[in-house]
């Protein structure tokens, strides 16, 4: 059994059951504070389903989730959002008719002379959006928008984040500033979950990865053990034989 | 037919032998009233099931059929027949004349629009000299076949239930065989609809004109079995009965509107004596209803008789048109005060694969938007081969060779992988796209129920279907597996192979650099770099506004 | 002189549209905020305000006969009987389908309004009832105008409930809560809001603001039971021609339907009012699919 009084985000077997197939199956690990934790796999693997039902989106068959020791199982997404899990939902997901500073305002706890205080954190956090403060949502570039999903998450200061595949869909320079920002959030204390397409990026900002395959986690292992070759061949689903020895010539060459 | 048409029918057999057996008039002429509002709500089921428009319109077609057939048969003395005909002629048209506007407009305005014009339909016939004003139209003769008179009782009883059994046959007729899955996609998946050459209009056109047909026809029916046409005919009670037959029946079921009619119209009988006390009725009905049992009493008929699909055909390829060249000149594009696209140039050529790079934002969706037709440019040329397309609706251009796959793909919520792949070709067509992409293994699934990575292979799928000459594809890569994207990458060279131009666009340098012959990249809207592949991968301008050091290397 | 009894007239006209207009505007507000709010379209609102009509009547029997401001002193216990309807409405019809297609809401609040119509007529029957007037029944007199107390009482509550409720949806940080409630339901509780909270508030609000409008029209227009459907179709048409989800623009939208419902019926006759009123939508949506002033929401990914 993991510590009850473990520090971080603490997962210990949890399993999500969908229209009766097992999409996560009996996931343990812990992400300590200040530590950037990668999830990679493949599409369909689970990542998704693990951090949503990590952030209480959806039902779990059964396991625990604890935050520095606090176990927060019972609770339903919003409440665990105020317990201090933040979670950045795949797709960017923004409110058109709302500003910058209403979208964090709204996103912000209730306590109103923290909330500023938060709000300019952030802020402070994303100069671009500090620029664009009084911009509509939905006018904000894409890489300006997923740094607002970002920051929506982190102005409720939660002590762990869930971030699902931030670099969707973003051009190549842009994402440089996420995966900074990143690294920044690991800077203050967060606790970081990264589930992560782009694998090369997500290993060189992780201090562990998790490899999941088909609902299970294969690995768990610090990030400079694993090559991003290596990486991506654990990622493949082993009952595609054809593609995983095409996949592993491909490395040879 | 099927299980369950045959349960269907030997039910409605074993109620016409219990009514023989009664023998009571009264019961006889509450069988009749079903059977008209059985006609007039399988109309309904067309545009509120298959097409998804809470059009509350319905009641007044019901009301247009009644008074035509009033106004034709007490005013200017036609014989019954063919005044019936009338009742079902103009309903029709005027239909038809609803949904063209109704066809654009979402379902929040459609319902506004269809109530606005069943008040305008009450106001008219209460208000009209011609149509008797409150006192309506009395002294519609009997319907007289080849010389016989059609008597109160059973022989108009089974007229009108033969009309059911036609207005049965009319809604078969109009939803077999993949049309059922077309009618789903323009419902549920618009865009796509559109994109694949299916028109929206056409098919509200055909829906509307044949479920007001229906409605006129049970009007007509009504006038003649009351032998009285009265402003009763266009309350909104009317509508209320249907709406509430259709939910509890099934939503687009044709024998689901036949078995909630039998429910709910002898219900007001029950009531009788407090007058409208049977809408309250219709209320609660109505309401647990769609809470607890959203797909009415067909949907549980369905649960335990499910209808078997036909027959799967050989797989056949669609017919292939000829090769062409997409040609893009100098499109130009402005939002408010932004420039979207600024005299954008780009051809993509059969046999090749054109890759459409740039930053979010820097106009790529918006161009594959424009040349699919699902937006227009201020200014510019568009052309496939020597084919001007800039004058033609994007169905119109779906039909000259031009497909799309979206970023997001839009899934119909009710019709099998196969079916739905069908849409823009045949089954045989379908069958052999979805074995080309990879998914024949899950043909019979519902389509609703493909994960991410499939549903977008699927996407594909549908568009090969309609047998095009240039594909345009929106980040197809995106959250693929490496052996996903490797088969992806595998299939869009052999299309190229075939003589068709792909255009990609694409974010992941990985899959689209190997893969792609020509590369076009935007940035603000305007084209800073057009060649080759590796040309356009070293452009200095391509590396600092696009690709960076790392992925030029 | 005909002239100046002319622009008389056509004054007094236009006092009774503002009148009928505020009343209108106050029945669309409520369906309004629940278009904000939770994005469903709740069919049953006109019967809620016919059903607060009837709860004004029935509660002032409670009152003794001598009570100077009856309709004032009412106003708070009506507001909170149709907050208490309006959220077994939200608890029977909207809740269970909220995950649904649109229609499903759309069609289960047309059974909510079926049921408190007839409902109303078995128990209260089918004649007219008059309500209290909010602040006595008198007038006032200026300028060849008369204008009675229930009318300015109208207009002034209408005004104030109407720039409330635009303040609370976008001046407040509740209201933006709501209004990201309806638009994403996972991603607001991603970020901390209670749904059931926002609903429960959203319902009773738009209900308190159903026994408003049901008060003062139970007084100037009488009160039967079925009123509602009219007064729906009306908030219906003012919410579109004024843009959907748009509060000002309901409420402008209610008084410039009002105004020339006045004017025609007066010019020609009420008949031919209503019908160029309807032909006047069909045009409108013919032209503009998306309403005269489009979209409160820009739709946009």
């Amino acid at each position: 059994m993991s510590d009850r009084t473990q520090s971080g985000l603490v997962i210990d077997g949890l399993t999500v059951v969908r229209s009766g197939a097992v999409v996560v199956d009996a996931a343990r690990f812990a992400v300590a504070p200040g530590e950037v934790v990668a999830l990679i796999g493949g599409n369909g693997a689970g990542k998704s389903s693990l951090l949503r039902a990590i952030a209480g989106a959806d039902p779990v068959r059964g396991g625990t989730v604890r935050l520095d020791g606090r176990d927060l199982s019972d609770l339903a997404l919003e409440q665990r959002v105020r317990a201090g899990i933040g979670w950045c939902p795949e797709g960017r997901r923004l409110f058109p008719g709302l500003t910058v500073e209403e979208t964090l305002d709204v996103a912000a706890l209730d306590d109103r002379g923290r909330r500023s205080a938060a709000i300019a954190r952030v802020l402070e956090l994303f100069p671009v959006l500090s620029e664009r403060r009084t911009a509509l949502a939905w006018t904000l570039s894409g890489g300006q928008q997923q740094m607002l999903t970002i920051a929506r998450a982190l102005v409720s200061s939660p002590k762990a984040i869930l971030l699902d595949e931030p670099s969707l869909g973003l051009a190549p320079v842009v994402l440089d500033d996420v995966f900074a920002a990143v690294a920044r959030m690991a800077g203050d204390g967060l606790a970081v979950l990264l589930a992560e397409q782009n694998v090369p990026r997500a290993l060189a900002v992780a201090d562990r990865v998790l490899v999941m395959r088909r609902g299970v986690i294969a690995l768990d292992l610090p990030a400079d053990r694993l090559t991003p070759e290596a990486a991506v061949l654990a990622t493949l689903d082993a009952s595609d034989d054809a593609a995983y020895e095409e996949a592993e010539q491909n490395l040879e060459r | 037919m099927t299980r369950r048409w045959a349960a269907y029918t030997l039910l409605l057999a074993l109620a016409a032998a219990l009514l023989a057996l009664s023998g009571d008039a009264y019961l006889l002429r509450i069988a009749t009233l079903v059977g008209i509002y059985a006609i007039a709500a399988i109309g309904f089921q067309l545009v509120f099931g298959r097409l998804g428009l809470l059009a509350l319109s319905q009641g007044a077609f019901f009301a247009i059929g009644a008074y035509v057939l009033g106004l034709t048969t007490t005013v200017w003395g036609w014989p019954p027949l063919l005044a019936l005909a009338a009742a079902v002629i103009v309903p029709a048209v005027a239909g038809a004349l609803v949904a063209l506007p109704a066809a654009r407009l979402e379902t929040h305005y459609v319902a506004l629009a269809t109530l606005g014009l069943s008040q305008l339909v009450l106001l008219a016939v209460t208000n009209l000299d011609v149509t008797g004003g409150a006192n309506g139209l009395y002294g519609v003769p009997v319907l007289t076949v080849l010389d016989g008179e059609i008597a109160d009782g059973w022989p108009m009883l089974l007229t009108v239930w033969t009309g059911v059994a036609l207005a049965l046959g009319v809604f078969a007729l109009t939803v077999r065989g993949v049309r059922a899955a077309r009618f789903s996609t323009l419902r549920d998946a618009p865009h796509a609809a559109r994109a694949l050459g299916l028109d929206p209009i056409r098919a509200r056109l055909t829906l509307f004109a044949v479920a007001a047909a229906l409605g006129g026809l049970a009007g007509g029916f009504q006038a003649l079995g009351l032998g009285v046409v009265s402003p009763a005919v266009a309350r909104f009670d009317v509508m209320i009965s249907l709406l509430a037959i259709a939910v509890v029946g099934g939503r687009g079921s044709a024998w689901g509107a036949i078995a909630g009619a039998v429910v709910l119209i002898p219900l007001p009988e029950l009531f009788r004596g407090l007058e409208q006390a049977y809408l309250l009725g219709y209320g609660i009905v109505l309401l647990a209803v769609i809470v607890a049992w959203p797909h009415g009493i067909d949907g549980l008929v369905r649960r335990w008789l499910p209808d078997t699909g036909p027959a799967r055909p050989a797989p056949r390829p669609p017919s292939r048109p000829a090769p062409a060249a997409l040609r893009v000149e100098a499109v130009t594009k402005r939002f408010g005060g932004v420039q979207a696209l600024d005299r954008v140039d780009l051809v993509a050529r059969p046999g090749e694969v054109t890759g459409l790079i740039g930053a979010n934002g820097s106009g790529k969706t918006t161009l594959m938007n424009i040349v699919s037709g699902l937006e227009r440019p201020d200014s510019g040329i568009l052309r496939l081969g020597a084919v001007p397309l800039l004058g033609r609706r994007a169905p119109a251009r779906a039909r000259l060779g031009l497909a799309r796959g979206f970023q997001h793909p839009e899934l119909p919520s009710d019709v099998t992988v196969l079916d739905a792949a069908s849409v823009a070709g045949d089954r045989a067509a379908g069958l052999w796209a979805l074995d080309r992409v990879g998914l024949e293994a899950l043909a019979d699934r519902p389509v609703a129920s493909l994960g991410p990575a499939d549903s977008r292979l699927f996407d594909i799928a549908r568009a090969l279907a309609a047998g095009p000459s240039v594909l345009l594809l929106d980040e197809p890569a995106a959250g693929l597996t490496a052996p996903q994207r490797a088969r992806l990458s595998r299939l869009l060279r052999s299309l190229a192979d075939d003589g068709m131009a792909v255009v990609v666009v694409e974010h992941g340098m990985d899959f689209l650099l190997p893969l792609a012959d020509t590369l076009v990249c935007l940035d603000a809207g305007r084209v800073i770099a057009a060649g080759p592949v590796d040309a356009v991968r070293r452009d200095p301008a391509v590396i600092a506004a696009y690709l960076g050091q790392e992925a030029a290397a | 002189m005909i002239e100046t009894a002319l622009i008389e007239t056509a004054a007094q006209l236009v006092v009774t549209a503002l009148a009928l207009g505020s009343t209108y505007a106050l029945v669309a507000l409520g369906f309004v905020l629940i278009i904000n709010a939770v994005g469903a379209v709740n069919f049953a609102h006109g019967d809620l305000v016919m059903a607060a009509g009837f709860v004004t009547v029935a509660l002032v029997t409670l009152l003794p006969a001598e009570t100077a401001l009856p309709g004032l002193v009412l106003l708070p216990g009506v507001m909170a009987v149709m907050a208490l309807v309006a959220l077994v409405l939200a608890a029977l019809a909207y809740l269970p389908l909220r995950k649904g297609p649109p229609t499903s809401v759309f069609i289960s609040t047309i059974a909510v309004g079926l049921i408190l119509q007839h409902g109303i007529q078995l128990t209260a029957g089918p004649q007219p009832r008059v309500g209290p007037p909010l602040v006595g029944g008198g007038w006032v007199e200026g300028g060849g105008l008369l204008v009675s107390h229930q009318q300015i009482a109208t207009v002034a509550v209408a005004a104030l409930l109407v720039a409330a409720v635009h303040g609370l949806l976008h001046r407040t940080r509740f209201g933006r809560r709501l209004r990201a409630a309806a638009q994403d339901p996972e991603l607001a509780r991603a970020l901390g809001i209670n749904l059931a909270v926002t609903i429960a508030a959203t319902f009773a609000i738009a209900g308190a603001l159903a026994g408003g409008a049901g008060l003062l029209l139970s007084h100037q227009y009488f009160v039967t039971p079925t009123d509602g459907a009219g007064l729906m179709l009306k908030a219906y048409i003012a919410t579109v021609i004024g843009g959907w989800g748009r509060v000002w623009g309901a409420a402008l939208a209610a008084l410039a339907i009002a105004l020339f419902e006045v004017l025609v019926a007066a010019a020609v006759s009420y008949l031919v009012a209503e019908a160029l009123l309807y032909i006047g939508v069909l045009a409108v949506l013919m032209a503009r699919p998306r309403g005269l002033f489009g979209e409160a929401e820009g739709r946009r990914a």
